[in-house]
């Protein structure tokens, strides 16, 4: 074989600068990556597979997880939420806080304590009901718990914030913002473990 | 009764059997009730054992929209299935009993707990500020903007005195000195010494008279001829009969007549 046809060594000189030019490249594209999932576009924040490959090329997810780990010094991360057609392109990618804020910080960035119940109770309800609940039954039960006037309020507010969505049955489904936001699961078992934490330390 | 309306009975009824059905499948469709408590193959064979009955396109019709209909709560069926075994599914009646014996503190506790915001930046786009730009071009000045709708109630608040009025011909002055006297006496007679509610005593027939009645018992008041007190806790504004002299608290205040 001859000795043109044989791939340069690592540790030849061409080497070098195509390895900065790559690590170059890769830093140029996850930097366009944060910019384009920071600035919201359309209507809901968050930025579609399709887009995010017409903007970084086929390597996006690549691009995606080495800023993933970049921000974590910054408290960020970005989060896939898969679309309805379950395909690469309808995926959601969106820029998230990594470790949820204090319940003082979320009162500080203007959710009440009562508005903040409403939709707990909201998502829990709508969960164990198989994904949706009549807005009428949804209301009925809340009354037990909070006044009439704050239901009204807190879910019309979550409706038009994208946490709930409202269909043309008025059934209450899960909204994309809670999909991307809450981590419903822990949410459920955080809500049964509750009152057995409170036992447990009585005790 | 003919053998001809005994079918025709027969036929209604199934007919109702049909529409029966599909009302249930909307139920259960719009509710959070199990799909699995409408039974499906009971339901087929219902629709089954009918439709060689059906010489109408219209209940045809309705047959395959029942059939339609059945199919959805197939769906459901599966839906439920597939919720049911993800690990999202507690019990309803658990859950509602554990939202309603824990505080709001601990659910928003909770709810913080697992909650991840989206961080984003909002930003000004040349559309968006084209957008601004036209509004602010075609907005109307503020004191031409509800001109149509509320007539001269843009006009500026101000006083209007006696000779104004007099001026306007809406008083002359001995006309005022009667009605004066007319209101003052009113009041003595309806106040009988004691204090009586003034919003009460100033309503006349329509708020063009009610204006009146309080302008005049400014006057009234003004000299000297009754008193008003406010209630603090209550606002509730009383007017009497001056007896005796004015003391030195003496003050003027201004009351909106409504």
């Amino acid at each position: 074989m001859s000795e043109a046809s044989n791939p340069p060594p690592s540790s030849s000189p061409t080497a070098q600068p195509d390895a900065a030019a790559e690590r170059a490249s890769l830093d140029r594209k996850t930097r366009k990556a944060f910019q384009v999932l920071l600035l919201q576009r359309g209507r809901n924040p968050g930025v579609k597979g399709w887009e995010m490959r017409r903007y970084l090329g086929k390597d996006y997810k690549k691009i995606v997880e080495v800023l993933s780990e970049d921000l974590k010094p910054l408290g960020l991360e970005v989060h896939l939420v898969p679309g309805a057609e379950g395909t690469d392109d309808s995926t959601r990618f969106l820029l998230r806080f990594r470790d949820p804020p204090t319940l003082t910080e979320a009162e500080t960035a203007g959710f009440r304590i009562d508005d903040l119940a409403v939709l707990a109770a909201t998502i829990a309800l709508v969960n164990s009901k198989q994904g949706r609940i009549s807005r009428k039954e949804l209301e009925s039960f809340l009354k037990g718990k909070f006044p009439r006037w704050r239901i009204d309020y807190s879910v019309d507010r979550y409706i038009k914030r994208g946490y709930l969505d409202l269909d043309d049955k008025e059934l209450v489904r899960i909204g994309w913002r809670t999909r991307a936001e809450i981590d419903e699961r822990s949410l459920m078992t955080l809500i049964l473990a509750q009152g057995t934490q409170s036992n447990t330390s009585a005790k | 009764m003919t053998a001809a309306s005994v079918e025709d009975s027969g036929r209604d009824k199934k007919l109702e059997d049909v529409l029966r059905l599909i009302e249930l499948c909307r139920m259960v469709q719009s509710s959070s009730v199990n799909p699995f408590e409408v039974d499906i193959r009971e339901k087929l064979l219902i629709l089954k054992k009918h439709l060689p009955d059906w010489d109408l396109i219209d209940v045809m019709l309705k047959d395959s929209e029942a059939i339609q209909q059945l199919v959805q709560i197939v769906k459901l069926q599966s839906q439920w299935i597939t919720h049911r075994a993800s690990a999202l599914y507690i019990d309803p009646l658990l859950l509602e009993l554990k939202i309603q014996l824990i505080s709001k503190e601990e659910l928003a506790e909770s709810f913080a707990k697992c909650w991840h915001p989206i961080a984003q930046l909002d930003q000004l786009t040349p559309r968006g500020l084209e957008k601004a730009f036209v509004y602010w071009r075609d907005l109307i000045p503020f004191n031409e903007r509800f001109k149509d709708g509320f007539g001269n109630q843009g006009q500026k608040a101000g006083l209007i005195g006696l000779d104004e009025l007099e001026s306007l011909s809406i008083f002359t002055k001995e006309e005022f000195e009667a009605r004066l006297n007319t209101i003052n006496k009113e009041l003595v007679d309806r106040s009988n010494g004691k204090e009586i509610d003034y919003r009460d005593f100033i309503k006349g027939k329509d708020p063009e008279e009610t204006a009146l009645r309080g302008y005049l018992i400014a006057f009234v008041v003004t000299e000297g001829r009754a008193t008003i007190r406010t209630d603090p806790l209550t606002e509730q504004i009383f007017i009497s009969r001056m007896l005796g002299k004015p003391s030195d608290e003496t003050k003027s205040v201004a009351i909106v007549v409504r």
